[in-house]
């Protein structure tokens, strides 16, 4: 009831959006199935939408490669989210005009957030491979799928890290860590924060500072300077880009500095924030996010012949671990649907409820199992090193290529 | 006390940085009565030129002033002639939307040119450290300080002792008047608007060593360039350096002793009530207001 009173609310610009929408691709014939593809391919968030998109090509192009799904090639209809409005645009058109199955996306929390309404009231299947917003899978929905962590994932591996590898390299008990966390004061900042607080918490975990801040702000002093009076031993920071540079920026330029510092994915993981701060000043700084290309292809199996098809491609390595996320997502959902009986929500829901990849036989590490929910419970973030100008992974040991050293 | 006086030189660095951002602003607001709302977007701009010619020519980033300073100013005389200009005798609203499209206009077209990644203009030793007592800051910051007291004091002596300056506040004051009194008003609002944008110019100067350059850096700066500005009183330059001090400071103290969560809540409680008691702002007077009448 609720869903229906938001829906009347966004009628009017979704048709707007379906007028200029874009991506179209040919109708599906009879032996053919079709799969909407609904990224931010232009805009903002362009650059990483059409990294996560590759991925879920390459995934269909593989499956194709080897008969398809259930017989039927796979034809992929593209939809551009630039923003909420439009992401609902284009999945009714996706939905109503181009007769999916089912829709793959979308990278962006916002994005999925919105479309995912649309797919839901249709009874339209939504596979979402990228987008890390923990109230995606918790809306009560019948029709949504998730492979990749989220949200609470990412807090999961923080407090594990501080437990099993940060306090033993330090030789500290982990509940004598003065642990400060510090977020951006919007949905995913507070909703990693508030994770990392319960699941600290329940690990015992000395909890003395925690902050938000908007992520537009300019100065951090005062923040820095109150982790300095507290004795932070451990900083969990949860940010965006520029937030991040400023607080490493301004952490060393005041001598602050804590045992660790802990980033949560975004501006961690990007070299030109590595190199905005300098690569002597990151060095030893750790990060939790999705599984990245310097991992142990033992555990992450698959991950250099992904690496190759990728640059067979596209030309070039891959721009980041956002295209190997979605490539897996796909992969496992594309699978299963072959196991399938047809492609009704119901055949789906059946299907993928078989899934069960056990973790070390993925390209990503983590395994894939769906809860209720829809949530891949078996999903994690992995914990990351800055270690002579690259992050790789040194958490947890089964998946690092290098010891966590300070 | 040696944190009192860390507050105190961190509220200080960050008011200077509100002050040199909001002078063009406040200049612009006082005599052409125009919020501009794009005003973040000539810092942005601004910020990319410094990138560009730094890196282009490879010299120290305040050597771009050369280049940045007058392209600044041209930006902004043609942005009064073409945009503001054509609208001035219309709603004050549609000259807001007319900003307002020309701040997403300009973030879109950087997103298209340089991407939404960020560009770090060198620091070139401007971010080395200072440590007097337990007070911290870096050189760029106590340079962008001297430079909003100078520029604050330099256009105070320009509109109070040349002949352009006089005729740039009587058409602030009274346009109709001042151009019965033959002044080219339409010349004056170029050279003003031009003067604001310069003004943003110099801040993206000393502001590009120090913080990373992406299309949204504007927004970030422009917030509190307002309330400086309506706090100072429109248009009072004094007032607005006053304002960004008061503002900074109380930045610095709410920050430490109540946290980042809560001082923003000061920071417009104050605000707030400077609009309640003082609506014409701390250094404000009825002539000001003048454009209200």
């Amino acid at each position: 009831m609720i869903l229906k009173k938001k829906m009347t609310g966004v009628i009017a610009p979704a048709v707007l959006a379906v007028a200029t929408g874009a991506g179209i691709a040919g109708t599906a014939s009879a032996d053919e199935v079709k799969f909407g593809a609904l990224y931010p391919l232009s805009g903002s968030l362009a650059l990483l939408g059409e990294e996560s998109f590759r991925g879920l090509e390459l995934a269909v192009e593989e499956v194709n490669a080897n008969g398809g799904v259930q017989g039927q090639q796979i034809v992929l209809a593209g939809g551009d989210a630039v923003d909420q409005n439009q992401a609902i645009g284009e999945a009714r058109r996706l939905i109503s005009r181009e007769d999916v199955e089912a829709i793959f996306g979308t990278y962006s929390s916002s994005r999925s957030i919105a479309a995912s309404q649309v797919s839901e009231l249709a009874g339209v299947p939504y596979f979402e491979l990228g987008a890390v917003a923990h109230e995606i899978t918790n809306r009560d929905f019948d029709n949504i799928y998730r492979t990749n962590p989220t949200a609470r994932h990412m807090a999961r591996t923080h407090v594990d890290m501080i437990v099993d590898a940060i306090a033993p390299e330090l030789g500290r008990d982990p509940a004598d860590l003065r642990i400060g966390i510090i977020h951006e004061d919007s949905n995913y900042g507070s909703s990693v924060a508030s994770f990392q607080e319960v699941f600290g918490e329940e690990a015992g975990l000395n909890i003395v500072v925690n902050e938000a801040y908007p992520a537009s702000t300019v100065d951090m002093s005062s923040i820095v300077l109150r982790l300095q009076e507290r004795d932070v031993d451990i900083v969990l920071q949860t940010s965006y880009q520029d937030d991040s540079i400023l607080f490493l920026r301004q952490a060393n330029e005041r001598d602050f500095e804590p045992s660790a510092i802990i980033g949560g994915g975004g501006g961690y993981s990007m070299v030109p924030t590595a190199e905005a701060v300098g690569f002597d000043v990151i060095e030893g700084v750790l990060n939790a996010d999705f599984t990245q290309y310097a991992v142990n292809a033992d555990f992450a199996t698959g991950v250099n012949d992904f690496v190759e098809a990728y640059r067979e491609k596209y030309g070039s390595d891959p721009r980041s671990g956002h295209s190997l996320n979605n490539y897996v997502g796909a992969k496992v959902i594309l699978e299963a649907l072959d196991e399938g009986n047809g492609f009704s929500p119901e055949a789906i829901a059946e299907a993928l409820s078989a899934v069960d990849v056990p973790a070390g036989e993925t390209a990503v590490g983590y395994g894939v199992k769906f809860a209720e929910n829809g949530q891949n419970d078996a999903a994690f973030m992995m914990g990351m090193q800055w270690r002579d100008g690259a992050l790789v992974t040194v958490y947890p040991p089964e998946a690092a290529v290098a010891d966590l050293e300070f | 006390m040696d944190l009192v006086f860390t507050n105190i030189v961190n509220g200080l660095m960050l008011g200077a940085l509100y002050a040199i951002v909001s002078v063009g602003l406040t200049l612009v607001f006082g005599i052409v009565k125009v919020i501009n709302f794009a005003h973040g977007e000539f810092l942005m701009v601004s910020m990319f030129l410094v990138y560009l010619v730094t890196t282009f020519f490879g010299v120290h980033p305040y050597f771009s002033l050369i280049l940045v300073l007058p392209a600044a100013f041209v930006m902004g005389m043609l942005v009064q002639r073409l945009l503001i200009e054509p609208l001035q005798n219309s709603d004050e609203h549609i000259m807001i939307f007319a900003t307002v499209g020309l701040s997403i206009a300009l973030i879109n077209l950087m997103l298209l040119i340089f991407g939404p990644d960020i560009l770090n203009t060198p620091s070139s030793g401007l971010r080395q450290p200072v440590n007097i007592g337990s007070g911290m800051f870096l050189t760029g910051q106590l340079n962008i300080l001297i430079c909003a007291i100078a520029v604050v004091g330099g256009i105070h002596l320009f509109l109070t002792r040349t002949q352009l300056g006089r005729s740039i506040r009587a058409t602030g004051q009274n346009r109709s008047a001042a151009q019965l009194m033959g002044i080219n008003v339409s010349w004056i609002y170029m050279v003003t608007f031009g003067i604001g944008a310069a003004c943003v110019g110099l801040a993206a100067v000393l502001i590009a060593p120090l913080y990373p350059t992406s299309p949204e850096v504007g927004q970030y700066f422009v917030l509190l360039s307002f309330v400086v500005v309506v706090m100072g009183g429109l248009g009072s330059i004094t007032g607005a350096l006053v304002a960004s001090m008061i503002i900074g400071l109380v930045d610095a103290f709410a920050g430490f002793y109540l946290g980042a969560n809560v001082k923003d809540l000061v920071v417009f409680g104050i605000f707030l009530l400077v609009l309640i008691f003082r609506p014409q702002g701390l250094f404000g007077g009825a002539r000001n207001l003048s454009h209200v009448s």
